[in-house]
């Protein structure tokens, strides 16, 4: 072929591609732009069951268009069919966050209510099954309570410190996460046992797990509880007794600043919620209130902890603080601190050491939870 | 979140005419018998607002309810709009009057909920959605917020009841699927915890909270490496993800103990390697690194 011809060629296809391109219709049959357009004129012609008609079509041929969406929208709200018209407006902003027009008719038409939508039912999907015939299964079983109080089902028991952490040493050598582990287990035991709450250890042997760990497996298990179990220690020997920490922003007392500097020792990835201005994020809100209010859960619950911990133990009640523990900061529930008594204080590291005491201290930690 | 309480996507749209056109049609197709003039006003508002400019929008509200008081889309406009800017005790106070005019306006006792929300006062925040769900009780947003509030004091059985009753009546947020998959995933239901994940997924791909949630349903179950992908997903979304850095470190500490304790140290070493991959600040496994690596 000659250079000529193949360019005489060339331009013939070109030409031809093009017109299929600008006038497919003319080829091809309607597309859906085609449809939504006859639609519109039709509403604007106050034919809105034609409307309607031409739209459904144009919505088969192309179910991503936002465009469409906010015209079938248009002509459910002209037929009256308020429910629909929100269900297409809606379908429109999600294709398109930036429809203006569909947003506010959702906003102006959902101000009072508005009659129900219709679904349609499809046949159910393998997972749509099971949880199904789980829901059968389990639902039923499931204790409702009216009011809002605070319900504790799960509990993350953590033995603080552990493998090459040994955490505070007592003079005659006791090692805080023995202890801390010993008691742990003891009253994940004594949880299980009784049967209404579930009970999770965040280790269950003599190895280190990182604070990040702990609240993680807390999380993991979808606890509504955290509780830390350490001991405390001084440079003053004389110190003693028992307290229990909830986390707070600011420490309640330099004492309390101390001890969280203790236990805290890890990188923070926590980053500050950054406001655009101009928006609100409900989810924002929520997560802030939601936030706000474990920690306040947490100081209540801890107050009434360490009231029924105290009683029926030989350790003086060192009262309840706050402060800015790394190992509560990231618990997505409430969670307490305790601090059993000082391994610094000979005294009590000898009564730490002894098995009766310590099911004392899971005695006391029972009546706490109660 | 949830569109219809008109707090998201404040980008301006920039089909105007179209806006022009459409808003027009809704006010004379409609049958307004209000001043033609108000509705130029409202439209104004409405144009400013969705292009962010709030005080622009503000001074058109404000003209249109001076001439139309009644006005309850006008006031709940100005409510959000002082919301933006936080003028709260403002927002409040517009709200409030749209419930004097009718007491049928969900839209403003939403609202009127949520700044109880805002300011921690849960009693009266419950109050208002209750209110709501008498008045609607197909209203999916007090549902929603109902549902919420049970999650947030652990009582899973009410939370599932509302939860569902906000599916039910509205299936298109992201948010409801996955709050009441946590309900679901708290009272061990998982399938059909991993179903509203799903629904979660399929209407907001990125929502990483529910993809970090379906880990642990498969982490817990055993499906160590799907739950490895799942939390890798969420790296891919958003690589600062937290959460998703905690869970892979955590899976993979355990995982490396799992490997020492069949006596496979050159696995443990790796699954350490790849716990300080993800956190290098993980000392557990710069720890072990040290001791067993050599």
């Amino acid at each position: 072929m000659d250079r000529r011809l193949f360019l005489n060629l060339l331009g013939k296809g070109v030409l031809a591609s093009s017109a299929l391109g600008i006038f497919p219709s003319l080829v091809w049959g309607k597309t859906s732009f085609d449809y939504a357009l006859e639609g519109q004129n039709l509403i604007q012609s106050g034919n809105y069951d034609g409307a309607l008609k031409v739209l459904k079509e144009a919505v088969r041929l192309d179910p991503q268009s936002d465009w469409t969406f906010g015209l079938l929208g248009r002509a459910y709200r002209g037929l009256g069919r308020k429910a629909e018209a929100v269900d297409a407006f809606r379908q429109a902003v999600r294709l398109n966050p930036e429809d203006v027009y569909s947003r506010m008719m959702i906003e102006i038409m959902t101000q009072k209510p508005i009659p129900k939508l219709k679904k349609v039912k499809k046949p159910l999907t393998p997972l749509e099954r099971n949880a199904l015939e789980e829901e059968k299964r389990m639902l039923s079983r499931l204790q409702s309570d009216e009011g809002l109080e605070y319900q504790v089902k799960r509990v993350v028991i953590d033995a603080g410190h552990g493998g090459f952490d040994s955490g505070a040493v007592g003079l005659n050598g006791l090692k805080e996460k023995d202890v801390n582990l010993d008691l742990a287990k003891k009253l994940h035991q004594r949880l299980q046992s009784g049967g209404e709450v579930k009970a999770f250890l965040t280790r269950t042997e003599d190895y280190y797990v990182p604070l990040s760990d702990r609240t993680v497996i807390a999380n993991q298990y979808q606890a509504d509880l955290f509780i830390s179990i350490h001991i405390n220690a001084n440079k003053n020997r004389e110190a003693h007794g028992s307290e229990t920490y909830f986390c707070a922003e600011k420490a309640s007392s330099k004492e309390a600043a101390r001890v969280a500097a203790l236990e805290n020792a890890v990188l923070k990835y926590d980053k500050p919620f950054k406001k655009r201005p101009g928006y609100i994020d409900i989810e924002e809100i929520l997560f802030q209130f939601e936030r706000k209010l474990y920690w306040s859960e947490s100081g209540k619950f801890a107050g009434g902890f360490q009231d029924r911990f105290k009683q029926g133990l030989p350790l003086k009640s060192r009262g309840v603080h706050s402060a800015n523990f790394y190992v509560l900061r990231t618990a997505k529930m409430p969670s307490i601190l305790l601090e059993t008594g000082f391994i610094s204080n000979s005294n009590e590291e000898s009564m730490l050491k002894q098995p009766a005491f310590r099911e004392k201290i899971v005695d006391a930690i029972m009546r706490g939870l109660a | 979140m949830r569109n219809k309480t008109g707090v998201r996507s404040q980008k301006s749209g920039v089909r105007k005419k179209y806006i022009i056109f459409a808003v027009l049609l809704f006010f004379f197709s409609g049958g307004a018998a209000l001043a033609v003039d108000v509705n130029d006003l409202i439209f104004q508002g409405a144009d400013f607002h969705y292009k962010g400019k709030l005080d622009e929008a503000i001074g058109k509200f404000q003209a249109a309810v001076r001439i139309d008081s009644g006005n309850e889309y006008a006031h709940n406009q100005l409510g959000i709009l002082y919301a933006k800017k936080e003028r709260f005790g403002d927002a409040f106070q517009e709200f409030s009057r749209v419930v004097q005019i009718d007491r049928r306006n969900t839209f403003a006792l939403l609202w009127l909920g949520i700044l109880h929300l805002r300011q921690n006062d849960l009693n009266n925040a419950f109050e208002k959605f209750q209110e709501i769900v008498k008045i609607d009780p197909d209203n999916a947003d007090a549902y929603y917020y109902l549902g919420a509030i049970y999650n947030f004091r652990h009582n899973q059985a009410k939370a599932i009841e509302y939860l569902k009753k906000a599916r039910d009546a509205d299936s298109g947020e992201a948010d409801t699927h996955y709050r009441l998959g946590k309900a679901f995933h708290n009272v061990d239901m998982v399938y059909n915890a991993l179903l509203e994940y799903d629904r979660a997924l399929e209407l907001k791909p990125s929502y990483t909270a529910a993809i970090n949630e379906a880990g642990w349903i498969y982490y817990n179950q055993g499906s160590y490496e799907e739950a490895i992908g799942e939390w890798k997903k969420t790296l891919r979304i958003n690589p600062g993800d937290g959460d998703a850095i905690f869970n892979l470190a955590k899976a993979y500490n355990d995982l490396a103990w799992k490997a020492l304790a069949a006596g496979n140290r050159k696995e443990a070493v790796t699954y350490w390697k790849k716990t300080l991959g993800v956190n290098p600040s993980n000392k557990a496994a710069k720890y072990n690194l040290e001791k067993y690596g050599k």
